[in-house]
């Protein structure tokens, strides 16, 4: 989080089609938008706000190669090295028994190096302070959000301007 | 452009290639090393089972999405309901299978033997089941069964196009019913079709797992040639609707199921593998012994590169990436096929030829006449004795064997292509057609 306060305007709408024809027209002014909450993921907002691709699946596939490797390669050693043991009369490297294991290790790996990265990245920890612009945003408002700190008040007025035009039932200005 | 017109051009290129199948049949069918026909008959075993199943397989996802309240395949529904007809000329193929039970012309079941079954008590106990009139009245009642819903579907979905507008759903709503009432019964008798027609070729092992994994199989191949078709249409002007976004599901459900037909390839070899009893283990050990390729090529062309291909999102939303995946797959499952039947058919052909249960078809033999039997014979021992064991037509899919392929495919496509021109590619008054139209990923 940022050591200095924000000053934020926003506007808080009641349907997503509204937000979505917002978005629309504050790319049609070039009003550069600072974030967009809403409860659920809307469709279609991701590129009408520029937004890149997630590359957090690259991060998984990394994890899976190494949680695969690292399963099948673990065994291998412990039943081939370590503490051989013949099991049902099977020769010690056995890989058909090891797969269950290894895709269970990959899954493992996977999910939990995604959890953590993605934690990591929005910087989410236990403890962690989060303010909120609005409750209801988590509830059934979507909100578009104008990062005001260093606009004069001739930009604030055009940007009041733009959401009461918009379609936003309610505006206010929060520090954060 | 919804109406199709089969064009004259693709109906001499579809009929020219029918007729290389036929050529390829005939051939197998005369030049033919083993006894009893038994490239011609496998081949067409294979074949026939491979369609119908492509075809029993589209009937079912139709009946499946009807009731998940699926809208995003409307717009190329009409492609499955017309792959669905298949089912008529398959039924009438595997009728000739049947009359070659019954008139004995084919070895392709040791279960079909009489006198095998009454001196193995495997087989006799299994004789209530595995029995021609089983094949016989099984095939015809549960396909004729199939068939009939079917008919109904596709019934009710053209009368639906004849409404003036989208606000009666009454047709919908039949069809719901005929595909609610067709699930429970096409998913139990589709188990007990692949076993009396692909798993009994093994006639004394056999998986529970089997049905399974040979129904995933269809599964795969259904949706490969799906993609194959949306892909071709839309290269003709056709289905200017479907976007990029019906190709990504499309492409999710094949790597879905290749996944899921991967899981169980394994769940039956793992489990058999483990428990190393030899009445099961023979299976593997056949296959992977005498059928290398086949056996590891299988997992390659069905499980490995489908799921390195199609991992990434941006591969499923390409045409080109998807089509040459699809044909690797739909190749890939045809192989599948290849090898569950191929073996098992060898097997029984060599013990007709001479080998362990000799005596008891020495009569058979010797209805063929001396030379053949001694034709016979002479194959069937260069195919133990000699250090290697290829057998062509079994061992690997040949030229002869990918004619044919080729012939059923063909024959399968005109078939489809007939019903693409009796209706709109696009169903107008589907319910769910304006969500499908605006299907996004």
């Amino acid at each position: 989080m940022k050591d200095h306060n924000t000053d934020v305007l926003y506007g808080l709408y009641d349907d997503e089609q509204d937000l979505l024809k917002a978005v629309k027209q504050a790319n049609d002014q070039h009003l550069e938008i600072m974030d967009v909450f809403s409860p659920f993921p809307v469709h279609g907002l991701d590129p009408l706000l520029g937004l890149a691709e997630s590359r957090l699946h690259i991060a998984g596939f990394i994890y899976g190669t190494i949680g695969c490797l690292f399963g099948f390669g673990f065994m291998t050693w412990v039943f081939t090295r370590d503490w051989p043991i013949i099991f049902g009369g099977k020769p010690y490297f056995s890989a058909p028994a090891f797969i269950p294991i290894t895709f269970e290790l990959t899954v493992l790996f996977a999910s939990v190096g995604m959890v953590v990265t993605f934690y990591t990245i929005c910087g989410l920890w236990p403890g962690v302070k989060n303010p909120t612009l609005d409750d209801r945003i988590t509830d059934d408002k979507f909100c578009i959000a104008f990062d005001a700190t260093a606009a004069a008040e001739g930009e604030v007025d055009k940007l009041r301007g733009f959401l009461s035009s918009s379609g936003a039932s309610e505006i206010n200005m929060k520090t954060i | 452009m919804n109406q199709f017109t089969f064009e004259s051009r693709h109906k001499t290129i579809l009929l020219a290639f029918m007729g290389l199948g036929v050529l390829c049949l005939l051939l197998t069918f005369f030049m033919d090393a083993q006894p009893a026909h038994a490239r011609f008959w496998s081949n067409f075993l294979h074949n026939t089972v491979f369609f119908t199943g492509i075809a029993f397989i589209s009937l079912f996802v139709i009946a499946v999405f009807i009731n998940a309240y699926a809208g995003w395949y409307v717009l190329f529904k009409r492609v499955w309901e017309a792959y669905s007809a298949f089912l008529i000329p398959g039924l009438v193929m595997l009728g000739i299978l049947m009359i070659g039970i019954w008139t004995n012309s084919h070895h392709l079941y040791h279960w079909a033997d009489e006198e095998a079954v009454q001196a193995d008590p495997i087989l006799l106990q299994k004789s209530s089941f595995l029995n021609k009139y089983w094949y016989t009245f099984g095939t015809l009642i549960i396909v004729g069964a199939w068939i009939f819903f079917r008919q109904r579907l596709r019934a009710l979905s053209l009368a639906e196009d004849m409404l003036g507008s989208t606000g009666d759903f009454s047709y919908h709503r039949r069809q719901k019913v005929v595909a609610a009432v067709f699930l429970p019964i096409g998913a139990f008798t589709s188990a007990a079709m692949i076993w009396q027609w692909v798993m009994s070729v093994d006639a004394h092992w056999y998986s529970t797992l089997y049905a399974w994994y040979a129904t995933a199989s269809w599964f795969v191949a259904c949706l490969a040639l799906t993609i194959l078709m949306v892909a071709w249409l839309k290269s003709k002007g056709y289905m200017t609707q479907v976007t990029e976004n019906h190709l990504h599901d499309l492409g999710k459900y094949m790597f879905a199921f290749s996944i899921f037909w991967t899981y169980l390839w394994f769940s039956q070899f793992m489990l058999i593998w483990y428990a190393n009893v030899g009445e099961e283990t023979i299976y593997f050990h056949v296959r992977r012994e005498h059928f290398p390729v086949m056996f590891y090529g299988n997992l390659f062309l069905n499980f490995l590169l489908p799921f390195l291909i199609l991992m990434r999102n941006d591969n499923k939303r390409k045409y080109g990436t998807m089509i040459l995946t699809s044909l690797f797959v739909f190749f890939g499952h045809w192989w599948d096929y290849f090898l569950m039947i191929k073996p098992g058919v060898l097997e029984t052909t060599n013990h007709l030829g001479g080998h362990g249960e000799a005596t008891e078809h020495l009569t058979d033999a010797a209805h063929q006449g001396a030379e053949h039997g001694e034709h016979m014979v002479d194959a069937a021992h260069a195919a133990v004795s000699h250090g290697s064991d290829f057998v062509s037509g079994f061992t690997l899919p040949g030229f002869l064997e990918l004619g044919t392929m080729l012939g059923f495919l063909a024959f399968f496509l005109f078939v489809v292509f007939r019903q693409f021109e009796k209706a709109s590619l696009t169903p107008p008054h589907d319910p769910y057609l304006e969500e499908s139209i605006h299907h996004h990923v």
